[in-house]
């Protein structure tokens, strides 16, 4: 018997132009195009509230906002590049790349696909509707309590909080929705020949971070109902005096928290390698290795989450464990950094846009993985949380670690998905600038963590006002120099060079085989894997 | 480019005077998981879910419960879903003087016979530029391969069967 091509949705035979393309599609690169757009809309957004942040930090006293609206805009930030930037960035090449990775027509459920969009825009919607509603003295502004809401402060906050929840809610829907998909297409719709261990590491990458998803998403949307039913029907599981527990609201929130960093990190790490091996003209050093290690920080990652509140008071036995399974996770850490050196020792390199912003993000990304070892122990920690040590530690870890690995997979993936070749020498300034400007943002906010200076603060001590002015003129840098990202990008998708349906010399992968941008339809032709 | 060939283990026989008369193709989607495959999944997913949220719920936090269980609902459901078109198929048999069309999605299966002599193929132009490939005789008509086959496919199976249908051999 054939096995011929299953195209899962007649509605593909005849899609729409226009809007309604873009609102009914079920196609995987459509949805994952608009995930992209989204997150690139998203970052200049919470880019731009940060950018308000370091103004009023440029130098001590309060120049130009209200405390309130000072934390406002640092807790918005937060969630939506988190929320609303890195994880749709990483959602956007999910929907992209996994069926053209794995050799299948499109995602399983892409009706579930087009609805996981979807949610995102509302949910974005509500989390900076607050600001506006503000305007007109509805309200007392977005949330203010950080991206942590942690209680009692955010059982006691504005609207902004209710606006925060749901949002959460509705961000929380599309995760899974998004995870469902990715699970189901990665393990149902591999090409003929596809074993799980010839899969692409970026399917590992995505594979485990849907499981992540799946496994701690409840958590999260357990604990803003509970501050929801707090805030407004009388319960008290997070009020000490009616008997309940604030710290429970720190173990839920952070218990999805911190896999929640390992949901943003998987999928650089499961692409990166295939990065690295390109630009190294070199096959990727060790793939069991690395597929161990992802499924072992995977695991790691839910049972280390008490390490982000060593100080709120926890018996010494815990603090021990949380801070041993803490340090584990750089062990197989470790063996990653290891394997991505060696796939580019000895290589063939070339150092064009993404391999540029590979070899960046190894090294930047390892700053933020050992000062994690630092903030890791206890007796350190009690030093340096809550401090600016914090801020630059989880900023090299979500910029670098994060964000310039997604611009390293935008460099890397652009012209295959617009068939042009975007502004390489423009793309390199990108890199230098970015890199430069990002070191000289955060490397004085490590020395501030160290003489003291506390996050989230708006105002502070005079002895703090030189490394914060360098800080904030950087952040301007670093914030302007994306917008050369956007116009390669913009320039790219309008015209230039001709792709070809290779791009990169060294490119490796069933993606590769198709043309430049790809047809509507990824592989009507089943691929078999030998 | 995927091609039809004879099952032979099934409908090769010799008929007298029919030459090369006896055909079929079996068009279904690619599986890679299989049904004890989708279970397990799906268990391992909702013991670890379950897990944590049982967890929870025993120090205070029992709204996670629902949440979880609705999660797995989900996800039970999407492979639940899989799991029952995992066997959809559609088939053209040719025996003798028979042409026989069957369809099965989910548990529904269907089958329209045609003679063969009379049945006619056909190729319909759709709005984004693909053809449907028909198959029509005394006043029934039946789609075949919109959707488990492309359009090159479809093409190549209507030149097949082009040669297979009104004629006698």
């Amino acid at each position: 018997m054939s096995n011929a091509t299953a195209v899962h949705h007649d509605a593909h035979d005849a899609h729409p132009t226009g809007i309604m393309r873009w609102l009914t599609t079920t196609n995987h690169k459509d949805i994952g195009t608009m995930y992209l757009t989204f997150s690139l809309i998203m970052f200049l957004v919470g880019g731009s509230m940060i950018l308000g942040v370091r103004a009023e930090l440029f130098k001590p006293g309060l120049q130009l906002m209200r405390p309130e609206f000072f934390n406002q805009l640092i807790g918005v930030h937060a969630l939506v590049m988190i929320f609303a930037a890195l994880m749709p960035a990483a959602t956007g090449f999910a929907n992209w790349m996994l069926p053209l990775q794995i050799g299948a027509p499109d995602m399983a459920l892409p009706r579930l696909n087009n609805w996981g969009f979807w949610l995102l825009p509302p949910a974005a919607i509500l989390l900076t509707l607050p600001f506006t509603l503000a305007l007109f003295g509805i309200g007392d502004g977005a949330v203010a309590t950080g991206w942590t809401m942690y209680a009692p402060l955010s059982v006691q906050g504005g609207i902004g909080v209710d606006f925060a929840i749901f949002s959460v809610h509705l961000l929380g829907i599309s995760s899974v929705l998004g995870s469902i998909n990715v699970i189901v297409t990665i393990l149902n719709m591999r090409a003929p020949g596809m074993t799980l261990m010839k899969m692409p590491m970026f399917a590992w990458g995505w594979l485990i971070t849907a499981f992540l998803l799946i496994a701690t998403i409840p958590v999260l949307a357990g604990a803003v109902t509970m501050l929801l039913t707090d805030r407004h029907f009388g319960t008290h599981f997070f009020d000490a005096a009616g008997g309940g527990d604030p710290i429970l609201f720190q173990h839920l929130f952070w218990f999805f928290g911190h896999p929640e960093v390992y949901i943003l990190l998987l999928p650089v790490w499961g692409f990166m390698p295939q990065i690295l091996q390109t630009f190294s003209r070199k096959p990727m050093y060790g793939y069991k290795a690395q597929v161990y290690s992802l499924w072992a920080i995977g695991a790691l990652s839910v049972v280390v989450w008490a390490h982000h509140f060593f100080t709120v008071g926890m018996p010494v036995p815990a603090l021990l464990y949380f801070m041993y399974s803490t340090m584990s996770i750089s062990l197989p850490l470790a063996v990653l950094f290891y394997c991505w050196i060696a796939t580019i020792w000895k290589g063939s390199l070339s150092f064009e846009t993404p391999m540029l912003f590979a070899v960046g993000w190894i090294i930047l990304f390892g700053i933020g993985g050992l000062t994690g070892l630092v903030l890791a122990d206890v007796a350190a920690d009690a030093q340096y949380h809550h401090s600016y040590f914090v801020v630059a530690h989880f900023h090299y870890t979500l910029f670098a670690g994060g964000i310039m690995g997604i611009m390293a997979g935008v460099y890397y993936w652009l012209p295959k998905m617009t068939g042009h070749m975007y502004n390489e020498k423009l793309g390199k300034i990108h890199f230098w600038l970015t890199a430069i400007s990002f070191n000289m943002t955060f490397i004085p906010q490590f020395f501030l963590g160290l003489a003291g200076m506390p996050r989230r603060i708006p105002d502070y001590a005079l002895q703090f006002a030189e490394f914060n002015m360098i800080s904030s003129i950087a952040a301007f840098a670093l914030g302007l120099s994306q917008l050369l990202f956007v116009y390669n990008i913009i320039m790219c998708v309008r015209g230039g060079k001709k792709a070809t349906d290779k791009v990169w010399e060294g490119a490796q992968g069933l993606e590769w085989t198709l043309p430049s941008p790809p047809p509507y339809h990824s592989f009507t032709e089943q691929p078999t894997i030998k | 480019m995927k091609r039809s060939f004879l099952d032979r283990s099934l409908w090769l026989r010799e008929v007298l005077g029919l030459m090369d008369a006896n055909f079929k193709i079996v068009a279904r989607p690619n599986s890679s998981l299989t049904s004890r495959g989708r279970f397990y999944v799906v268990s391992i997913l909702a013991c670890v879910s379950l897990a944590v949220a049982l967890a929870f719920g025993f120090i205070g936090a029992w709204l996670v419960l629902p949440f979880a269980g609705l999660e797995l609902l989900a996800v039970a459901y999407a492979f639940y879903y899989i799991n029952c078109h995992a066997n959809d198929y559609e088939s053209i048999t040719i025996v003798g003087d028979d042409l026989a069309v069957e369809k099965r999605h989910y548990k529904d299966t269907s089958q329209v016979v045609f003679n063969r002599y009379w049945a006619r193929v056909m190729l319909r132009d759709l709005p984004s530029g693909d053809q449907s490939l028909l198959l029509r005789s005394h006043g029934k008509e039946v789609e075949f391969g919109r959707h488990f086959m492309n359009n090159e496919e479809r093409l190549a199976l209507a030149q097949q069967l082009k040669e297979r249908v009104g004629v006698v051999f």
